[in-house]
This record gives C-alpha cells, sequence and structure tokens, in this order.
C-alpha cells in the first residue's frame, strides 16, 4: 500500500536539493537571504545577486524539477502499461521526433531559433507517436507491437535527422548541444508553458494510477474488475506522452531519468511504482535538479550537458537493474 | 441460466465459433472438452462479455457483451506474473469492483484473511507473487477470483500446469465454491478429472457442440469419441468411475 513516509521523505529532499540548486553556482547565494527574498522578507538579495536568483536560478530549477517529475512518472507509466520494466518515456519516437523537429528548427531558421525550437520540437514529437500508433494498428491486440513500430518510426525520423545534419553541417553544434539536452535556456516563458502542460499530464496520472494496477493483469482479469484495458492504455500512454513531449521539447533529450528514478523507488518501496506515482513524481524532480546542479559545477565556470550526467549516472545503474533481473529469474 | 443462442465468433477473418447454441444452468460447474482450436477459450470470453459476437448471450435474460453488471470472474491459462506486488495485495485486487480501486474495506479485509486461509495461502501472504511456484500461483489466482465473490467463475484449464496433487487442491477449491452456489465453466483437458468434479459436460470440435449434458452420459458418448476422432478409450473401474486414455497408434 502507499507509504507516506516514504513520500514525505521525497518531498523534503526536493525542498533540499531545490534549495541547494538555487543556491550554489559560480556566484554562491546564501540559504538565509535566499529565503527571505523567496519570502519577501526584509534583508534578502539585491542587486546583482537577485537578478540571478530570480531570473536564472529559479526558472531553471523550476524547469528542471517539472521535467524531472514528467521524465519519471511518464517512465513509470510506460512501464507498467507496456509490461516492460526496461520501457523509457522516449519510448514510442517521441525523443527521436522531437528531434527531428528541433533540428529542422536549428538548420532552418535564421535568427532567434530558440523561440520556434519548442514548438518544432512538439510537433515533431507529437507527430512520431501518433505514427507509430497509427501504424501499430494491432495496438489493441497486443501492446508490444505498438513498442516495436515506435522503434521503427524513431530510427526513421533519426535516419531524416542525421540527413538534415550532414546538409547543414555549420548548425551542427547546437544540434548536438539539444539533442545531449540542456537547461540553459530555462526562463519564465519556458517555465510557465511547460507547467501547463505537464502539471496537467501528471495529474491525468495519478487519476488513473490506482486502475493502472489491473494492467498487471491480463486483459480479461481486468476486464472482470470493471475496468476497460484498452481505454485506459490510451489515456495513460496520451498523457504519458505529453508529459514526455513538453518536457523535451523544453529541455532537450535528457535520457535515463525515466527508467532509473521508477526503478529507484522501486528498488526502495519494494512495490509497483504505480501506488507510489506521487513518490516518484517528486524523486524525479530531485533527481534531475541534482543532476543539473551538478552539470553547472562540476567543470565551472564551464556547463556540462546535463544529459552527460544523467546518462553517467543512469547508464550503470540501467545495467545493474538487468543483472538484478536476471538473478531474481534465474 | 446462461442461453447462448446461435452464437458465431470471427476473430481476424477466422470463424472460431459457428452456429453454437447451449445452456448453462446456474449453480452448476459446466466443463468444456475437446481438442485444441475447439474454440474453447473463446466460449469463455465471450461469456466473460469482452469478446465480440454475433447471435446473443444472455445471462437472466441479459445480453453479456459489455455488460458491466455482472459479477464474472476469469482465471487465465497462461497469467500475466505481476512485479512487484505481495500475495495478498494481488488477492485484494479481487475487491477493485466491490471497494473502488486503490481501497480496502473493513469487509474486504476480513474475506481476504478468510480466503486466504482457505487456499492455504496464509503464511505467504507477504511473498511477492512472483517468486510463487506455479502450484502457489495457480492457488492465488483462484483466491483472486474467490475474493471477487463472483456469481459466474471462468477458468481455463485450471489444472494444465500442475503435479496431480495440486491438481486435486485447486479442484477441491473450486467445488467448496459451487457447493456455495456459485457457477463455474471451465476448460479441462484431462477428461478424467472433468468427469469426477464436473456435472456437466459439453464436448466441442472445430467451433460446434457435438454434445452437451449430464457428465457421466456424455463420457461414455459416442460423440466425445468422436469430438477425438476416435482415438480415445473409456474404461470404468471397478468403483463405477470412469477413466479416459488416449490410444496409442489407433489401437
Amino acid at each position: 500500500m502507499w507509504n507516506w513516509k516514504i513520500t514525505a521523505t521525497s518531498a523534503a529532499l526536493v525542498i533540499l536539493v531545490g534549495l541547494a540548486a538555487i543556491s550554489f553556482g559560480p556566484i554562491n547565494l546564501s540559504f538565509a537571504k535566499i529565503l527571505k527574498s523567496l519570502l519577501g522578507i526584509h534583508g534578502g538579495l539585491s542587486g546583482q545577486d537577485r537578478t540571478v536568483l530570480i531570473d536564472l536560478r529559479l526558472p531553471r530549477a523550476l524547469l528542471a524539477a517539472l521535467v524531472g517529475a514528467a521524465l519519471a512518472s511518464s517512465g513509470a507509466v510506460y512501464q507498467s502499461v507496456f509490461r516492460n520494466p526496461l520501457a523509457d518515456p522516449y519510448l514510442l519516437g517521441a525523443a527521436s521526433g522531437a528531434g527531428l523537429g528541433a533540428t529542422i528548427a536549428i538548420t532552418n531558421t535564421h535568427g532567434d531559433i530558440y523561440r520556434l525550437l519548442p514548438v518544432f520540437s512538439f510537433v515533431g514529437g507529437t507527430l512520431a507517436v501518433l505514427t507509430s500508433f497509427f501504424i501499430s494498428g494491432k495496438f489493441f491486440a497486443e501492446p508490444q507491437s505498438l513498442l516495436l513500430s515506435g522503434i521503427a518510426v524513431g530510427s526513421f525520423a533519426t535516419a531524416i535527422q542525421t540527413y538534415l545534419q550532414q546538409r547543414h553541417s555549420s548548425s551542427l553544434r547546437p544540434v548536438y548541444s539539444w539533442i545531449l539536452g540542456e537547461l540553459t535556456v530555462a526562463n519564465w516563458q519556458i517555465v510557465t508553458w511547460s507547467s501547463f502542460y505537464i502539471l496537467m499530464a501528471i495529474g491525468i496520472l495519478f487519476l488513473v494510477s490506482k486502475q493502472l494496477d489491473g494492467l498487471m493483469l491480463s486483459d480479461e482479469e481486468a476486464f472482470s474488475l470493471g475496468i476497460n484495458p484498452n481505454r485506459l492504455r490510451v489515456i495513460a500512454v496520451a498523457a504519458a506522452t505529453l508529459a514526455t513531449a513538453t518536457a523535451v521539447s523544453a529541455s532537450g533529450l535528457i535520457g535515463f531519468v525515466g527508467i532509473v528514478v521508477p526503478h529507484l523507488v522501486r528498488g526502495i518501496t519494494h512495490r509497483v511504482t504505480n501506488r507510489n506515482l506521487l513518490t516518484v513524481a517528486l524523486t524525479g524532480a530531485a533527481f534531475l535538479m541534482l543532476a543539473d546542479l551538478g552539470a553547472r559545477t562540476l567543470l565551472s565556470p564551464a556547463e556540462l550537458p546535463i544529459g552527460v550526467i544523467t546518462a553517467f549516472v543512469g547508464a550503470p545503474f540501467f545495467l545493474i537493474v538487468l543483472r538484478r533481473r536476471r538473478t531474481v529469474q534465474s | 441460466m446462461i442461453l447462448v443462442d446461435r452464437l458465431d465468433v470471427t476473430l481476424s477473418g477466422k470463424k472460431i465459433l459457428n452456429d453454437l447454441s447451449l445452456s448453462i444452468p446456474d449453480g452448476v460447474w459446466s466443463c468444456l472438452v475437446g481438442p485444441n482450436g475447439a474454440g474453447k477459450t473463446t466460449l469463455l470470453k465471450v461469456l466473460l462479455g469482452n469478446t465480440p459476437y454475433s447471435g446473443s448471450v444472455t445471462s437472466n435474460g441479459e445480453e453479456v457483451f459489455r455488460s458491466h453488471q455482472r459479477n464474472v470472474a476469469f482465471v487465465p491459462q497462461q497469467p500475466h506474473i505481476p512485479q512487484g506486488i505481495t500475495v495478498a495485495e494481488y488477492v485484494t485486487l479481487g475487491r477493485a469492483k466491490k471497494d473502488g480501486w486503490g481501497n480496502e474495506s473493513v469487509k474486504s479485509r476480513a474475506l481476504i484473511a478468510e480466503i486466504l486461509e482457505l487456499t492455504h495461502l496464509y503464511g505467504m501472504h507477504k511473498q511477492l507473487v512472483s517468486h510463487l511456484s506455479g502450484g502457489e500461483m495457480q492457488r492465488t489466482l483462484i483466491a483472486r477470483a474467490l475474493a471477487q465473490e463472483p456469481e459466474l467463475i471462468l477458468l481455463d484449464e485450471p489444472t494444465s500446469a500442475l503435479d496431480l496433487h495440486h491438481q486435486i487442491e485447486v479442484l477441491n477449491n473450486l467445488q467448496f465454491l459451487q457447493e456455495r452456489g456459485v457457477t463455474i465453466v471451465s476448460t479441462m483437458h484431462d477428461i478424467t478429472l472433468a468427469a469426477m468434479y464436473a456435472e456437466r459436460i459439453i464436448v466441442m470440435q472445430s467451433g460446434r457442440v457435438l454434445a452437451e449434458g449430464d457428465a457421466q452420459e456424455i463420457i461414455h458418448s459416442a460423440e466425445l469419441r468422436k469430438a477425438f476422432d476416435d482415438r480415445i478409450n473409456v474404461f470404468t473401474l471397478d468403483s463405477g468411475r470412469p477413466v479416459i486414455v488416449a490410444k496409442k497408434d489407433g489401437k
């Protein structure tokens, strides 16, 4: 059942990591002054420090938290819908489609590309997922076929993307830095629109999360317990994809969050993650803020792409999960 | 009473059930027997109500397709074994329709304790379902179906993966249910066991019903032998119990 202590711990973690994220950087800000500024009490930060906090650190930490929560909870949901513990939010071609959209934006527009980039990548990601759905057709008979068509659509989008990159070699660098994921562009505008979609999608996932337990059973058993398994899958996948596409268009491709966080929570609680979706979302938020803190400070004043940090932690973790699964099965 | 009238089911262009009519009385254990591909599992899914069909299938006068009013439990032949869920939690899923998903009433808690006792799962209720043996898994599936307090329970080959001892244990659990007035429809490859437990037997072949009726009569009927292309022998033990054995090389 739901374990409120673990949820409370993860919420505390979000606050702690969040404070650290807005306090540390090339300019270190004091905790006390940050708190005073945020609460509007006299004696807070002023001048340049205040600008750093309000216009740079705060939107960036919030965006990291939003994207982390979106990727982690949609990862957990994909894993239970597809009955595949290694499913991740980018599975249905959302990442490659968004990557293609972003590449088109970067290679074809002049001037301020970042204004159009989120729109392009959002449309690209959503189109790729819709195409996967359309091609698979048999989704209702066999969820695994959607997975396969997602992989095919993803490879196709990546191929076009590579072709475009080679034709416009001058823009190779911005494309790559976007693919590796970045939060450097965070501003209040991005935070506002992405929080709208992400919070809406996560809200829908919370509403259906308890019923998702029924998808652990066969479709006949789920039906006998009063669930319409196909309708539930469509709702869950649509909401998870909306969260993923928004996250990708706001921050680029940040890998492994959707796998690491659900498995971490599962490892600690020994429970299906559907029942801990709130914990998963909070842990995802804390994880990505921490990764971003690492990205900003490890090579300071230079920045590492955040995707490098998450992959650095995520890839070995992924292998440990795989190995443990094998030993459990044997 | 379930009445099936002129039932046709076509799945991906292939006719699985063909002009099939039969009746299933309440409170009785009916067993579907017949060779592989006879359409037994499809018929179970139609009775559950989630497979489209033409013709009519009514339960107490109500068409069953997409009807969520009925309380029917389904035990599949090959269950999906969920990760990260304990025996007690798994059995509690059976209460979801009555209590709402994620809730558990006080009444349900008492009922589940009783069911775990009955199915000899009480000591292992905190174990993960994915760590159970085949026999324990099957008992857990049946315990979840019992927790549903169904009016009708459908079981697809409930004993096929079990050793003899566990087969009898599972079937005794079902008999306990049937004595309490629950209607049971199961498929079973072991016709000897079917004759031992079920009161009615329905013989199927190629999407049709060849014979239906009292188990003891059907066992000795020509239709049963015909369903298996006359490749079975029916013997009667001194106790009067029938035993069905496959012929070797047609002898």
